[in-house]
């Protein structure tokens, strides 16, 4: 699904991935961890390009992307993206922020994209908050608004940047049971997450970086019993 | 005692007079004003362009405007522009008034779009929305909705500028107030009339400006629908 070769990417002289070479396949889930400056959500935002790799490659369902050819906008389509802090927009009512993108991108007829909208709000459990702005909900709530955005434009990958680091302990659940819908409905996922209860009940592979670099990679019963990896050992006791 | 008498009197001679220079004030602040905001969206584009030309281009005209006093500016581009093409004074005025608020114009609209988070364009292209669907869509509803309170700030000042227009032989309001205190030989008591027509018509623009503020702000608006905005003091991100 997902194909990364020797990806590097800095900032401003800082080298914040080198050489990443990942490989994602159809319906897996792949978590991301590591400290904070690792370099997780950059290698994460290069996938749907809001950060554009320096040198490297990375093809996506078979097709190399080439920044200055392809439509990056329709490879976008593919990559739905879930951040930290939601930005939901706050302007449009929850389901005006669903439908957005299908109305306006794929074309779809209003009644068409709101019946599919209201599909999507039952699953993620705010069919009731369809007519609510944003700031009327919970942070867990606006979670949920922002996966059924990315949802409505039916991605074949979701992103997830830190997707409930933000929320308050409490709220942090069921945005964790929505991901985990997703992942046993097959969605193809590369999660971005702290959350490790959750990378090792849901990911079929955990990665861990550190200084921009894949250290050490594995299924999660493997990955957190055993680690190889000093720097695992020791992050994994810092956060465990 | 005298003074007001002679207000009085200089109301029932002139007050008719000077309503109907009012309808023309109002009219060229209207004209200029509307000049004024397309000038000022298409720099403020420009200045967020991050195309040095165009950022160059806006640079130079905010640097001319802001670096004149509007009489000489005013002078200047009436007799330059009615020097190539034929126009009205009403016309010339209008035009040389609205490339003058123009420039502070946009200097709020860029103020407002750069105020809105970043997340909120990255949430856009994300889900495969184009740059400039983006803007118009998710960027500038929120913009104009923050620029408002400056743009009614600034739409005052255009209201009173224009009062300058009377040397080029615009008859509105001003220019009335100075042919009038030249036959009557009573200046104080004529521009103490006349300002009291301005003062009047700020505050009809004020309150105006007040109701739009008022039927913009979402948290009034969610309050009205009798739903309450949800836990506004953890939710500054989204929501500011």
């Amino acid at each position: 699904m997902i194909k990364v070769k020797q990806l590097s990417k800095a900032f401003n002289g800082l080298q914040v991935l080198k050489n990443i070479s990942i490989e994602i396949d159809q319906s897996e889930v792949v978590v991301l961890i590591g400290a904070s400056g690792s370099g997780k959500s950059t290698l994460l935002r290069c996938l749907n390009f809001l950060e554009l790799k320096d040198s490297g490659e990375i093809e996506i369902k078979g097709q190399a992307i080439d920044v200055n050819r392809t439509n990056l906008n329709k490879v976008r389509e593919d990559m739905g993206m879930v951040f930290q802090h939601f930005n939901l927009f706050p302007h449009m009512t929850v389901l005006a922020n669903v439908i957005e993108a299908p109305v306006h991108i794929k074309k779809k007829r209003k009644q068409e994209a709101i019946d599919q909208a209201m599909g999507i709000l039952q699953k993620v459990g705010l069919v009731d908050k369809a007519h609510d702005y944003p700031e009327q909900l919970s942070g867990g709530q606006k979670q949920r608004v922002a996966i059924a955005r990315a949802l409505a434009m039916e991605p074949a990958v979701m992103l997830f940047d830190e997707p409930t680091s933000a929320l308050d302990p409490e709220l942090v659940g069921e945005v964790l049971e929505t991901m985990k819908g997703l992942a046993r409905e097959g969605m193809t996922m590369v999660i971005v997450t702290h959350e490790m209860g959750f990378a090792r009940e849901v990911a079929d592979r955990v990665i861990m970086l550190a200084d921009g670099k894949i250290i050490e990679e594995g299924h999660p019963t493997e990955f957190f019993t055993h680690p190889k990896e000093e720097r695992t050992r020791r992050f994994l006791q810092q956060v465990l | 005692m005298n003074a007001i008498t002679s207000m009085m009197s200089i109301f029932q001679t002139h007050g008719l007079e000077f309503l109907k220079a009012t309808v023309i004030t109002v009219q060229l602040t209207a004209v200029s004003l509307l000049i004024a905001m397309a000038i000022g969206l298409v720099f403020a584009f420009f200045k967020v362009s991050n195309v040095f030309i165009l950022e160059k281009l806006a640079d130079i005209y905010v640097f001319l405007v802001r670096g004149m006093p509007l009489i000489v500016q005013l002078m200047f581009l009436y007799y330059g522009i009615s020097s190539v093409f034929v126009l009205t004074d009403f016309t010339a005025g209008a035009i040389a008034l609205g490339i003058h608020s123009g420039a502070y114009i946009a200097e709020i609209f860029r103020g407002a779009i750069q105020s809105i988070d970043r997340g909120q364009m990255e949430a856009a292209r994300s889900l495969g929305m184009p740059y400039t669907l983006s803007m118009r869509r998710i960027i500038l509803p929120q913009a104009f909705k923050r620029a408002i309170p400056a743009l009614g700030n600034q739409f005052i000042i255009g209201l009173k500028d224009s009062s300058l227009v009377a040397y080029i032989a615009v008859t509105e309001l001003f220019n009335r107030a100075l042919s009038a205190q030249a036959e009557n030989y009573m200046p104080f008591e004529t521009y103490f009339v006349v300002g009291i027509y301005y003062l009047i018509l700020v505050l009809i623009f004020t309150v105006i400006f007040n109701k739009i503020e008022g039927r913009l702000d979402t948290s009034k608006r969610s309050r009205r629908k009798g739903g309450k905005p949800f836990d506004q003091g953890k939710t500054v991100i989204q929501s500011v």
